[in-house]
C-alpha cells in the first residue's frame, strides 16, 4: 500500500483536461471507475461475497436444505474440542514446519548450483528442474501413486533389487508413513517455486561484491555466507512464507492419494472442511473450520505482505 | 582460528577449483536426471502393456503399445474431459487477461476517490484460500443455476487469478516511462488509445506470462471441478483422470496413459515458453 505512487501532477494520469488543472475544484475523474466497473463486478460476486456468505455461514447450523438457523459462536467452541480438527491442524503445522525447511532448502541449493554451473545448458537444466511445478497435481498423484504401489511400485520393486525386500511396504497405506509419504512427493513439486525466485534474486546481485570478495581471498562459503544470504533475505523470507501459506491449503495432493486416511493419519484442515461442508451436511461447521483456516493464512500472508514491501523498499 | 578457517576455505577453493564449472554442470546433469525419472517413467509405462509390467516393472517396453491412449480417450472419457478443459481454459484465460489489464490499468494511471479501499480488496484476494471459498461457492453456484455447468468452473477462476493479475498488471504499467505518457497526453492521445496503442504493445511480454501462469493453473485446477460440477458433461481432465484413477486404479498402462493425456498439454506449452513462466513466476513473488 505504502508503494502506491501520487500521480496528481498528472493531467492526463488524474483524467483533468490539459490546461484546466488551474481550476480550484479538483474534478473526480471518472474513467478509472469504468475501467474497474468489470473487474470489480466479477471479483466481488466471485470472490469477496462468498468471503462474507462464509462468515455468515459459520455463525449458522445449517445442512444445506432446510432454514438456517443462528447459534452464534457455537460452532467455533464445537471446533475448540473436535480432536480430528486439532489432528488436522497439527498435520497442516507440521506440513509448514517441513515446507519452510525442505521446498525451500532444495530450491536454494538448486538455484547455487545453477547460478555455478558453465552458461551454457544452464536454462536447459533449469527447464527440467522446474518440470514438476507445471504438473496438474492429479497427474503427480497419480506418478507418485505408481512409485509407492506395494506390488508394481519404483520404490519396492528397488528395494527388492538391492536386497532389501524386508523394507518393501504399502508406504501410502501405513498410518507411520503415509503423512511422510505425501511430504516428500509435494517437495518433489514445490521446491521448483523457491528455486526460480531465488535464482532470480541470485542474478540481481552485482558481480563487483563477488570479485570484491575473491580479491580479499573468500572463499566460495564466505562469498555464500555473506554475500548471498544477505542479498537474498528477501527473496527467502518470500518464498519461505509462500511455501508456508502454501501447507495451509494442501488439497489435491491429500485428497487424491489418501483422502485424509488411512484412519485419521492425513487428515488435514481442507479436506476435513469439505467433509463436513458437503458430505456430512454440516455446512455451518464446514464454514467454521474454513474461518479458523483462513486467519491462519491471513496471518501468514500479512507478514509475507509485509516483507514484500521490505523487500521492495531496499531495492 | 581466523587462520584455520582460512586454510580450509582455500583448501575447499583449490578442491572446487579443480571440480570446475564442468564438474558443477555434470552433477546438475545428474540430479536433473533423478528429477525428472518420475516423468519419464510414466511416459514409459504408458507404452507398455499389463504383461509387460508384470515381468519387469521398471524396464523398457519391449513393444510400444498405444491402445491403451486409444482406450483412455475413447472408453475412458478422456475425449470429452480435453474438450472440457479447452472450454474452461480459453474463456478463463481470455477474461483474466483482458480484466487483469483494465484494473491493471486503471490503478497505475490514476489517483481517485476509494482507491486505497478497491486496491486493498485486491490485495486481500490474494490471500483468500480456494479451498476456503468452494463452500459458499456451491450454494451461490445452485442459487444462480449454474451448478454442474461450465459457467461454474470459469467464473470462479477468473476471480480468484484477478487479484494476481491486477497486481502484476500495475506494477508492468507503472513501470513504463513516464516519457511515454507525456508524449501520449501532447499527441491528445484519449486512455482507451492510450491502452490500446501504448500500453498493450508495451506490456506484451508481461500480458504472455500472465497468459502462460493462468492456462496452467486453469488446466490444473482440481478443487473447484470437484465441488462445482456433478455429471459426466462438466467434467474436466484433472478431475476425469481422478475418477478414471478409481476406475482402472490396477491397468496401471492405461492409468499412465490417462495421466499423460493430462499433463502433457502444459507440458508442451511450458516447453515451449519456459521463459515465461519463470519470468511470471520470479515477478509475481518480487514485483
Amino acid at each position: 500500500m505504502a508503494g502506491l505512487r501520487s500521480v496528481d501532477e498528472d493531467p492526463l494520469r488524474t483524467g483533468r483536461p490539459r490546461g484546466s488543472s488551474s481550476g480550484r475544484s479538483k474534478r473526480v475523474p471518472i474513467a478509472p471507475y469504468l475501467y474497474l466497473a468489470l473487474p470489480v463486478l466479477v471479483y466481488g460476486t466471485f470472490s469477496l461475497w462468498p468471503t462474507l456468505q462464509l462468515l455468515l455461514l459459520s455463525l449458522n447450523d445449517w445442512d444445506g436444505l432446510g432454514p438456517q438457523r443462528f447459534i452464534g459462536i457455537q460452532n467455533f467452541v464445537e471446533l475448540l474440542g473436535d480432536d480430528v480438527f486439532w489432528e488436522a491442524l497439527t498435520h497442516n503445522l507440521l506440513w509448514m514446519v517441513g515446507a519452510a525447511l525442505f521446498p525451500v532448502g532444495i530450491g536454494l541449493l538448486l538455484a547455487s548450483l545453477l547460478a555455478r554451473s558453465a552458461t551454457f545448458g544452464r536454462t536447459a537444466l533449469r527447464t527440467v528442474y522446474f518440470l514438476p511445478q507445471v504438473l496438474a497435481t492429479v497427474a503427480v498423484a497419480v506418478i507418485w501413486g505408481w512409485i509407492y504401489d506395494p506390488t508394481f511400485g519404483a520404490v519396492n520393486t528397488m528395494l527388492t533389487m538391492v536386497g532389501l525386500r524386508g523394507l518393501a511396504m504399502p508406504w501410502l497405506g501405513d498410518q507411520t508413513t503415509a503423512l511422510p509419504a505425501l511430504f516428500i512427493t509435494w517437495t518433489w513439486v514445490q521446491y521448483g517455486f523457491s528455486m526460480v525466485v531465488l535464482l532470480a534474486g541470485m542474478n540481481a546481485i552485482d558481480e563487483v561484491f563477488y570479485d570484491a570478495a575473491k580479491v580479499d581471498g573468500a572463499g566460495r562459503w564466505h562469498q555464500f555466507r555473506h554475500i548471498t544470504i544477505p542479498f537474498l533475505s528477501g527473496p527467502l523470507a518470500t518464498v519461505v512464507l509462500v511455501t508456508a501459506i502454501g501447507a495451509f491449503q494442501l488439497f489435491d495432493l491429500v485428497f487424491v492419494m489418501t483422502r485424509g486416511g488411512p484412519g485419521t493419519s492425513t487428515q488435514v484442515l481442507d479436506i476435513y472442511m469439505l467433509e463436513n461442508a458437503i458430505r456430512y451436511s454440516r455446512v455451518g461447521y464446514g464454514a467454521a473450520i474454513a474461518v479458523a483456516l483462513s486467519a491462519m493464512v491471513w496471518f501468514f500472508s500479512i507478514l509475507y505482505l509485509r516483507a514484500r514491501g521490505t523487500f521492495r523498499a531496499e531495492r | 582460528m581466523t587462520t584455520t578457517v582460512e586454510r580450509t576455505g582455500r583448501r575447499r577453493r583449490t578442491a572446487l577449483r579443480a571440480f570446475g564449472r564442468t564438474g558443477v554442470t555434470l552433477l546438475g546433469v545428474a540430479i536433473s536426471v533423478l528429477l525428472a525419472a518420475p516423468i519419464f517413467w510414466v511416459i514409459v509405462t504408458s507404452l507398455k502393456d499389463a504383461t509387460g509390467i508384470a515381468a519387469d516393472p521398471l524396464g523398457l517396453p519391449t513393444n510400444l503399445v498405444v491402445a491403451n491412449y486409444e482406450r483412455a480417450w475413447h472408453a475412458g472419457h478422456f475425449d470429452r474431459y480435453f474438450m472440457n478443459s479447452l472450454l474452461v481454459v480459453v474463456p478463463s484465460v481470455t477474461g483474466v487477461l483482458g480484466l487483469s489489464l483494465l484494473s491493471g490499468f486503471a490503478f497505475a494511471l490514476w489517483s481517485f476517490p476509494g482507491k486505497r479501499l478497491l486496491f486493498g480488496l485486491f490485495l486481500l484476494g490474494l490471500t483468500l484460500p480456494l479451498g476456503v471459498l468452494v463452500i459458499p461457492l456451491f450454494y451461490q453456484m445452485k442459487a444462480l443455476g449454474l451448478l454442474d455447468s461450465l459457467w461454474a468452473l470459469i467464473l470462479p477462476q477468473v476471480s480468484i487469478l484477478l487479484p494476481f493479475g491486477t497486481l502484476m498488471m500495475r506494477a508492468f504499467i507503472q513501470d513504463l516511462a513516464s516519457e511515454i505518457f507525456d508524449a501520449a497526453r501532447i499527441d491528445g492521445c484519449t486512455s482507451v488509445q492510450l491502452l490500446r496503442l501504448v500500453v498493450v504493445p508495451l506490456v506484451r511480454p508481461a500480458l504472455l506470462s500472465l497468459m502462460v501462469l493462468s492456462f496452467m493453473w486453469t488446466w490444473n485446477q482440481f478443487l473447484l471441478p470437484v465441488v462445482l460440477t456433478q455429471s459426466e458433461g462438466s467434467r474436466t481432465l484433472p478431475l476425469g483422470l481422478n475418477l478414471f484413477k478409481g476406475r482402472y486404479g490396477t491397468d496401471l498402462p492405461l492409468l499412465m496413459a490417462g495421466a499423460t493425456i493430462t499433463f502433457l498439454p502444459v507440458v508442451l506449452v511450458y516447453l515451449a515458453l519456459q521463459r515465461h513462466f519463470i519470468k511470471g513466476i520470479s515477478a509475481g513473488a518480487l514485483k
